[in-house]
């Protein structure tokens, strides 16, 4: 049987997708980048196919995507994050509609893209210069509160009063603005949602820039926090789909772009 | 894993956005100075109650509208209504006006458009009455008419020198007082005319003694404390606001006698003056007190424009009043509409003396262009007086907030050198 492989080396993390020859997702794993990205990807990879016995010899075709997919040699091919996203994203929601337009945060980046009729990309905005309003940014947060990321849902719908909003949505000023506000006995709930929201609008000043058409799909690790996922419907005023595993759709395009590219080889 | 959300009408998302604007700039007025006043907690929780909470003040009351200081509040009053001032401070709103009116308009009224606009109203005015004053505000009626509310213009003259003028903007307001009575079902008297304004007086008197304080060596209330007592005439129940700055007035006292000062030794004192600052744009007196500076005085719209001058009544008969009322609306206004406006100049000059002022800090916001234009013939005037003045062009987004501190805490510093060479 031939496989494909989609691999995505991110700032914050290392995805790495397998899809069988009608594209369907057959096993994921996601692992920290940590300080050697090359290393720790095939580390991660040949423990994947291992969980999944799947022999290296039976995977016929390799993509690497996002910010370090130059440092995976063994890669039969790289391609930009933003075309794997977009066919990740329309392949992850092909039972929910079309996807018109997919909103991912990374860590640390964020980005809209708009997609036509048949999934191409015709535009795109991403964030610029820094980690603001990012998956490390909740990272900052969540340590500045003393909580853990995976609580920050949690603390966002039991928020009961006036979201308190950052002005600062970078991590280095957010973080004394939160400790200014702890300092002031101001609930955490308030300014967990307060900080969500803040997210929200900047992500969705962000979508406008490139048109907001249904579906909206959301994904990348912060998309695993409701308490974000409804601030963003809320600011956009309608909802979004959250895949089951919003963290690899990047590199399960990756995958799906690997069987495409490994078919269209072999026709010629 | 991923859950049903409700999610929020668009009037819910407005109102949570305009929430987040207010709680923010409330906590910073509580949070961010030292010795807070006890009799500020009124209004801090009056402000939370209409901008966080959207909570209703007036409800099976008449009210009335009104897009300028223009309008006399006295005959409003003296016919049973309610006069809620529209002038709008919120980001939130300014946005959704932005889509209506031109990229370069001024934010004070693509906010007030904005409101208008999106029928979200706490308390909506059952007509509004809009003076020809600058020419947004004047073209904003129509805009706003087209939504379907009752705007009705009230002709203000942009001189204000000439006997033709006055006697134009007397029989504006003549019209005025008819409209509305008939609109009230309710007749002007000479005793309810008498009456309201005997009240807003008195409410000015207040304004007054709150203003003396501020001319001590040590300040016992801080600028954008008073912004917040005056923007809260714009809207709160009069008798209700009355009791508040009262009680206001003892505790200051009381701080007064005790030397309680609420900057610091050396914060230079500035007097404000330009576009006004209106909740919950606080952005550039919040950042010119957080700098180390006190604004001891102003000279805004919002404030002291609001509250100066008092109605100078002759003989208490009904046209003699009105006639009264007329002039102090025209007369002693300091508005940077008018052809000549030597008046307000004038004023920001006899404000930096009697309340020791070291600089000057003039806003206009970005697209007000009588304030921009005015700023040339300010910045000579306090030129030749020997005055510092730091001119800001600003609008109501919270961007620029770094920029904007830099320039106004090195104009605290060059302002506090001066003080120390002159010892």
């Amino acid at each position: 049987m031939n496989y494909f492989v989609g691999i995505d080396i991110g700032s914050t993390a290392i995805k790495i997708s397998v899809a069988d020859e009608n594209k369907n997702l057959v096993g994921h794993k996601i692992s920290a980048s940590g300080s050697m990205f090359y290393k720790y990807a095939q580390e991660a990879l040949s423990d994947l196919l291992r969980e999944l016995g799947i022999d290296e010899k039976e995977v016929v075709y390799t993509v690497a995507t996002g910010y370090g997919r130059k440092l995976f040699k063994e890669a039969d091919e790289n391609i930009s994050e933003i075309t794997a996203n977009a066919i990740g994203a329309q392949q992850a929601a092909k039972e929910h509609g079309n996807i018109k337009t997919i909103i991912n945060i990374g860590g640390q980046d964020s980005k809209a893209i708009s997609l036509d009729a048949e999934g191409n990309v015709v535009n795109f905005a991403m964030n610029d210069r820094c980690a603001a309003g990012t998956g490390k940014f909740l990272d900052v947060v969540a340590m500045n509160l003393e909580i853990g990321v995976d609580e920050l849902s949690d603390y966002h719908f039991k928020s009961k009063g006036t979201p308190l909003s950052i002005s600062s949505t970078c991590a280095v000023f957010a973080e004394s603005e939160i400790i200014g506000l702890l300092g002031n006995n101001h609930s955490v709930e308030d300014i967990v949602s307060g900080v969500h929201y803040s997210i929200a609008k900047r992500i969705v000043k962000l979508v406008k820039r490139v048109g907001v058409k249904e579906n909206v799909y959301f994904d990348g690790g912060p998309a695993l926090n409701d308490g974000l996922v409804n601030a963003i419907e809320n600011e956009l005023g309608h909802k979004i789909f959250v895949p089951d595993y919003p963290q690899i759709t990047t590199s399960y395009g990756a995958a799906v772009l690997a069987c495409d590219a490994f078919n269209s080889e072999s026709v010629n | 894993m991923h859950t049903e959300h409700t999610i929020e009408s668009p009037h819910e998302r407005q109102n949570r956005h305009k929430a987040m604007e207010a709680i923010h700039v409330i906590n910073a007025l509580k949070e961010d100075f030292k010795s807070p006043i006890k009799s500020m907690e009124y209004f801090y929780t009056l402000f939370e109650r209409v901008y966080c909470n959207h909570e209703p003040l007036h409800e099976g009351k008449s009210k009335i509208g009104t897009m300028c200081i223009q309008i006399p509040s006295e005959i409003i009053y003296a016919l049973d209504g309610v006069p809620i001032r529209l002038c709008n401070g919120f980001y939130t709103d300014d946005e959704i006006g932005g889509d209506l009116m031109p990229q370069k308009s001024c934010p004070l009224v693509k906010a007030t458009v904005g409101l208008f606009a999106s029928d979200n109203f706490s308390d909506k005015p059952d007509i509004t009455f809009s003076p020809t004053t600058c020419d947004q505000k004047t073209k904003a009626g129509a805009i706003i008419e087209s939504f379907g509310h009752t705007i009705i213009d009230v002709g203000f003259p942009r001189t204000k020198e000439s006997e033709a003028s006055r006697a134009y903007w007397r029989e504006s307001v003549k019209g005025f007082a008819v409209e509305l009575s008939k609109f009230q079902g309710k007749k002007l008297t000479r005793t309810n005319l008498e009456n309201s304004i005997k009240k807003v007086g008195y409410a000015q008197s207040l304004y007054h003694k709150l203003t003396e304080f501020r001319k001590h060596q040590a300040v016992p209330i801080l600028g954008v404390d008073m912004f917040l007592v005056t923007n809260a005439f714009f809207f709160d129940k009069i008798d209700d606001w009355i009791r508040a700055v009262e009680n206001l007035v003892a505790e200051l006292e009381q701080r007064s006698s005790e030397g309680v000062h609420v900057a610091g030794k050396a914060s230079p004192r500035i007097v404000y003056t330009g576009s006004p600052p209106i909740f919950p744009n606080y952005k550039i007196p919040l950042i010119i007190e957080q700098s180390d500076a006190i604004i001891v005085a102003d000279e805004t719209c919002s404030s002291n424009r609001m509250f100066n001058d008092m109605v100078a009544v002759d003989e208490w008969n009904l046209y003699d009043m009105i006639d009264s009322i007329s002039d102090k609306y025209l007369k002693a206004c300091t508005c940077p509409i008018f052809t000549q406006n030597d008046d307000r100049i004038r004023r920001i000059i006899q404000l930096v003396r009697s309340y020791s002022g070291d600089g000057v800090i003039y806003q206009a916001f970005a697209g007000c262009q009588v304030y921009e234009m005015e700023q040339r013939s300010v910045l000579a005037a306090m030129e030749r007086e020997g005055i510092p003045i730091l001119y800001i062009e600003s609008d109501y987004s919270p961007s620029q907030q770094g920029q904007l501190t830099t320039r106004v805490e090195a104009f605290v510093e060059s302002l506090k050198n001066r003080k120390r060479m002159k010892k």
